[in-house]
């Protein structure tokens, strides 16, 4: 078997597992009560758009997530104008489906089997995939606050 | 040259000396570089302070006034997000003329002592969060189970380490062994298909995505000593997780005579 395969579950259940999962980790990271459910729309909404792109759009893994990144950054900072809450909040919880821990884990796992093509290749795809993320977190945060505060007059 | 303070100097001392306590709450609880010393420039500067130079580091906080002066140095502590959002809050009604200096230093008070969800709240969160990550790493039902009463034991044995005051290396080597012993003990007796997927999902609650994300927003905003600091902290934590999974598994396999098969 290679790396880690996507295809078990259903797009719905994808969903509904980031919701959860990303709610979880808020509680976990010690967010305010009253923005847990903000936070998994967050994190939803990414995972479903990086789902999307990465199985029906045949985008690469990287592409993917610069892509739910940019998405996240973006609703992230929208909804701290919003609700007047540091951008924080809703980007750590939000990005972290996309973190690739998976990728580390399988990297150290074929270097310590002696499986080096694989180390490799799955070494990459977790390196790009870091530097996806942090290319959209770095343009997003380039945007003018003044944008986001003009969007959400109210 | 003066010897005796006067009523101005005070004044100042104390309000440079609230901000420096706000900042310092920020920081070890988890906010951006940039966020802090633009609390502490807000705070400062709607208490009338008219000289004041800041410097954030990732762990220390320079406060200078011209008659105040302040190194703190402040260990990363956890995160509690929420003492961020309650201090942004803070100087933003100190902004707004709402408090006075003592009244702002009773509600930092209050924020202080604000208490996370209860340990029992967190285990079952980490056991959620185990269960649904296994679930969209692509676990059968059966693997996002063990991968839920694995994250279970797995924040038990965080919140004990925490209590006992391990080294975070260590307790994050110890954590990901352990992990790793369940899952081939728990798919060895049928309790969850494939260890892989129930490895992925129950280890993604060490998963440093504080440090990493902050690490990135601060190298974004320019600040490249913390931001570099940080993400080496990400990074060394992932090693960590690393050691202590292939620790179990070269071990397994020297018992066994074999790899296992994932």
């Amino acid at each position: 078997m290679n790396g880690i395969d996507f295809i078990t579950l259903s797009v719905a259940g994808q969903i509904v597992a980031a919701f959860f999962g990303t709610v979880a980790f808020s509680i976990l990271f010690g967010v305010p009560r009253r923005y847990y459910i903000h936070c998994g729309v967050c994190g939803m909404l990414g995972w479903t758009f990086y789902i999307v792109l990465f199985r029906y759009a045949g985008f690469s893994e990287a592409e993917a997530t610069l892509c739910g990144t940019i998405l996240v950054a973006l609703l992230s900072r929208f909804m701290a104008v919003w609700f007047k809450c540091p951008t924080t909040v809703f980007l750590i919880t939000g990005i972290f489906p996309m973190v690739p821990g998976g990728g580390i884990y399988w990297t150290i796992f074929y270097l310590v089997s002696g499986q080096l093509r694989h180390a490799l290749s799955s070494g990459s795809t977790a390196l790009m995939v870091t530097i996806a993320i942090v290319f959209g977190i770095i343009l997003v945060n380039e945007i003018p606050g003044r944008f986001f505060k003009s969007l959400s007059v109210r | 040259m003066r010897l005796l303070m006067n009523e101005h100097d005070t004044q100042e001392s104390k309000a440079l000396a609230f901000a420096a306590e706000v900042g310092h709450l920020m920081l070890e609880n988890g906010a951006e570089i940039s966020r802090v010393e633009e609390t502490m420039e807000r705070i400062a500067t709607c208490f009338g302070v008219d000289s004041k130079d800041f410097f954030v580091l990732s762990n220390g906080i320079f406060t200078t006034g011209r008659s105040y002066a302040k190194v703190l140095f402040i260990p990363f502590k956890g995160t509690q997000l929420q003492k961020v959002v309650e201090a942004n809050r803070l100087s933003r009604d100190v902004a707004a003329g709402k408090l006075s200096l003592d009244q702002a230093q009773e509600r930092l008070e209050e924020i202080r002592n604000m208490k996370g969800e209860k340990p029992a709240i967190q285990i079952l969160a980490s056991a959620v969060g185990s269960g649904c990550f296994c679930a969209i790493f692509g676990g059968s039902l059966m693997d996002c189970s063990a991968a839920f009463v694995i994250g279970m034991l797995l924040w038990a044995f965080v919140i004990l380490a925490g209590r006992k005051n391990i080294s975070k290396i260590f307790s994050n080597i110890a954590g990901a062994a352990i992990v790793t012993m369940l899952c081939i003990l728990f798919c060895g007796i049928g309790f969850g298909h494939s260890i892989s997927h129930v490895l992925v999902g129950s280890l993604i609650p060490l998963v440093p995505g504080v440090p990493f994300t902050n690490g990135i927003k601060d190298l974004a905003n320019e600040d490249y000593i913390a931001g570099t600091t940080r993400l080496l902290d990400a990074l060394l934590v992932f090693f960590c997780i690393a050691m202590g999974v292939s620790l179990v598994l070269i071990t397994y396999s020297h018992i066994t005579g074999g790899m296992i098969s994932l």
